[in-house]
């Protein structure tokens, strides 16, 4: 009797340290959380134009499964050092919802990164860059949001285009509507700015000559930060709950030997 | 025999002579040089309307300072029987009818003032053709270098014009095809399908969500089949229900006796 006494005391404190463990980590998965969902880079405007944002909706589930997991993590120590069948049962069935839920998150966030491929932000750039015509508000808000994003991002990150300049001149686009081909053979935003915020040398620039131009593409810069967002969600989130799987599995076992 | 050989001696630089005065009496020396696009590190070297040659530096060599060296842009179709006699900025040469009505065109010209030869080291020497928007309907500028019509093809050439005479060209480059542009709707966007590590993922984490489920359905029917007796060995430090303290004093007195 006094041996299993003694396996279910270093059992006992076992759960409360994976509980303290589990706490932590809700409190960093609610702040790297937080951290996605403010946007730091300004990629917002082009998720919400392909209509399919839910890589942030994974953010956003992932603070408050991160404020459940404390809350949670609380109530199960308490649990099992008062070996209280109830609270006990009822952290369980917690725990297993917000398992539920965190693993949609991380299972939607590896989804969508999937989704955002190069060919995807190619054609929404091509199609809402510098769009003349929109066909609503709706679409108004979008193009508007796109044009100051790629701005932003091509002035900042010195590149052009998703791959290159090439790219408009590979594609038709709606920037070439309104933009004939010998005087802008891509947006002016590819050339090289001096301080003031105009070409180093505009003839330059339309030639092409290295140096007075931006050759490279953006795809780069901007998958960057999406993969860090999309696999910090995704497998921090996925480390968390192989984690809770053993607090789970381990509070399920003290359960059935508490004294009711 | 008074004509068949000249014997004076005068007469034997004579020839040569007459021969120059020929050719310059027909006003054009076909030079082999052909134009050719600038070099290839230029990445608006062809566009969609525009394309870049490089200028003909040290080609009409010999020629006075003032001779125009214009540039002559047209369809295959219209270069075997090429009139070089037709001057720059009448009709039949006139860009805004290009390629419709005037199957070639003239521009970009300038004195040899403009090509200094040899050219300085380092120095970006080129012509981009069709770099002049302002102008392409405008019919009182028919020497404008506006941006093509078409992707062509265009074989283009130099021709070099004294007093509106010509008096020297370069052959025909080889025929050059400008860019066309895809239509954007064309680029596919449906996925590759699914990554190895979002799979992984999604099958791990639901066989472990599975194994908890099933641990639970476990734990509550132990605790169906179990409600009365209790084989836990975990006591609380509380006092509990007087049965089970009457079987603890029934142990302890076994334990006290052993």
């Amino acid at each position: 009797m006094a041996k299993s006494d003694d396996g279910l005391r270093i059992l006992q404190g076992l759960l409360v340290f994976g509980n303290v463990v589990i706490g932590m980590c809700g409190i960093a998965l609610t702040a790297e959380c937080i951290f996605f969902v403010s946007d730091p880079h300004g990629f917002y405007p082009l998720l919400e134009a392909t209509e399919n944002d839910d890589i942030y909706a994974a953010a956003w589930i992932g603070i408050f499964v991160g404020f459940a997991l404390l809350a949670l993590s609380i109530l199960g120590i308490v649990g099992v050092i008062k070996s209280n069948r109830t609270l006990l049962l009822v952290y369980i069935i917690l725990m297993l919802i917000t398992y539920a839920f965190e693993m949609a998150s991380c299972i939607t966030a590896a989804a969508q990164r999937d989704f955002l491929t190069p060919n995807l932000f190619l054609k929404q750039m091509l199609e809402m860059y510098e769009k003349s015509d929109p066909d609503n508000s709706n679409d108004k808000g979008m193009t508007e949001g796109v044009t100051k994003t790629w701005n932003k991002l091509m002035l900042q990150n010195h590149c052009c285009g998703v791959e290159g300049p090439s790219d408009w001149q590979k594609y038709t686009s709606a920037f070439r509507i309104t933009h004939s081909d010998a005087d802008f053979p891509w947006p002016c935003n590819c050339c090289v700015m001096d301080a003031q915020g105009s070409p180093v040398n505009l003839d330059g620039c339309k030639l092409g000559v290295p140096g007075y131009y931006n050759s490279n593409g953006c795809y780069d810069a901007i998958s960057g930060p999406m993969n860090t967002h999309a696999w910090g969600v995704a497998w921090f989130g996925f480390a968390i709950l192989c984690w809770t799987f053993c607090v789970l599995l381990g509070t399920m076992f003290y359960w059935t030997r508490v004294e009711y | 025999h008074p004509h068949s050989r000249p014997r004076h001696p005068r007469a034997r630089t004579m020839v040569p002579l007459l021969l120059l005065l020929l050719a310059t009496a027909h006003g054009l020396v076909q030079l082999s040089d052909k134009p050719k696009l600038a070099g290839s590190n230029l990445g608006g070297l062809k566009t969609t309307s525009t394309f870049v040659l490089e200028q003909p530096r040290c080609v009409f060599k010999d020629y006075p300072i003032t001779t125009e060296i214009w540039l002559v842009v047209a369809i295959p179709e219209a270069v075997p029987d090429f009139n070089n006699s037709v001057e720059p900025g009448t009709p039949e040469r006139a860009f805004q009818e290009f390629p419709t009505r005037a199957h070639a065109y003239m521009t970009l010209n300038t004195t040899l003032l403009n090509y200094p030869c040899p050219k300085s080291p380092g120095e970006i020497t080129v012509l981009r053709v069709g770099s002049e928007t302002n102008c392409t309907k405008d019919m009182s500028r028919p020497t404008c270098n506006g941006p093509l019509p078409g992707p062509g093809p265009y074989q283009v050439k130099f021709l070099a014009l004294n007093d509106s005479e010509p008096v020297a060209e370069t052959s025909w480059s080889d025929p050059i095809t400008l860019r066309t542009a895809q239509q954007y709707s064309s680029i596919p966007t449906t996925g590759n399908g699914h990554s190895a590590s979002m799979i992984a993922l999604t099958s791990i984490l639901s066989i472990l969500f599975a194994i908890l489920l099933a641990g639970l359905v476990a734990m509550l029917v132990f605790w169906g089949s179990d409600a009365c007796g209790s084989s836990g060995t975990f006591t609380k430090t509380e006092a509990v229900s007087v049965r089970r303290y009457n079987t603890h004093h029934v142990y302890e007195q076994t334990a006290a006796r052993l």
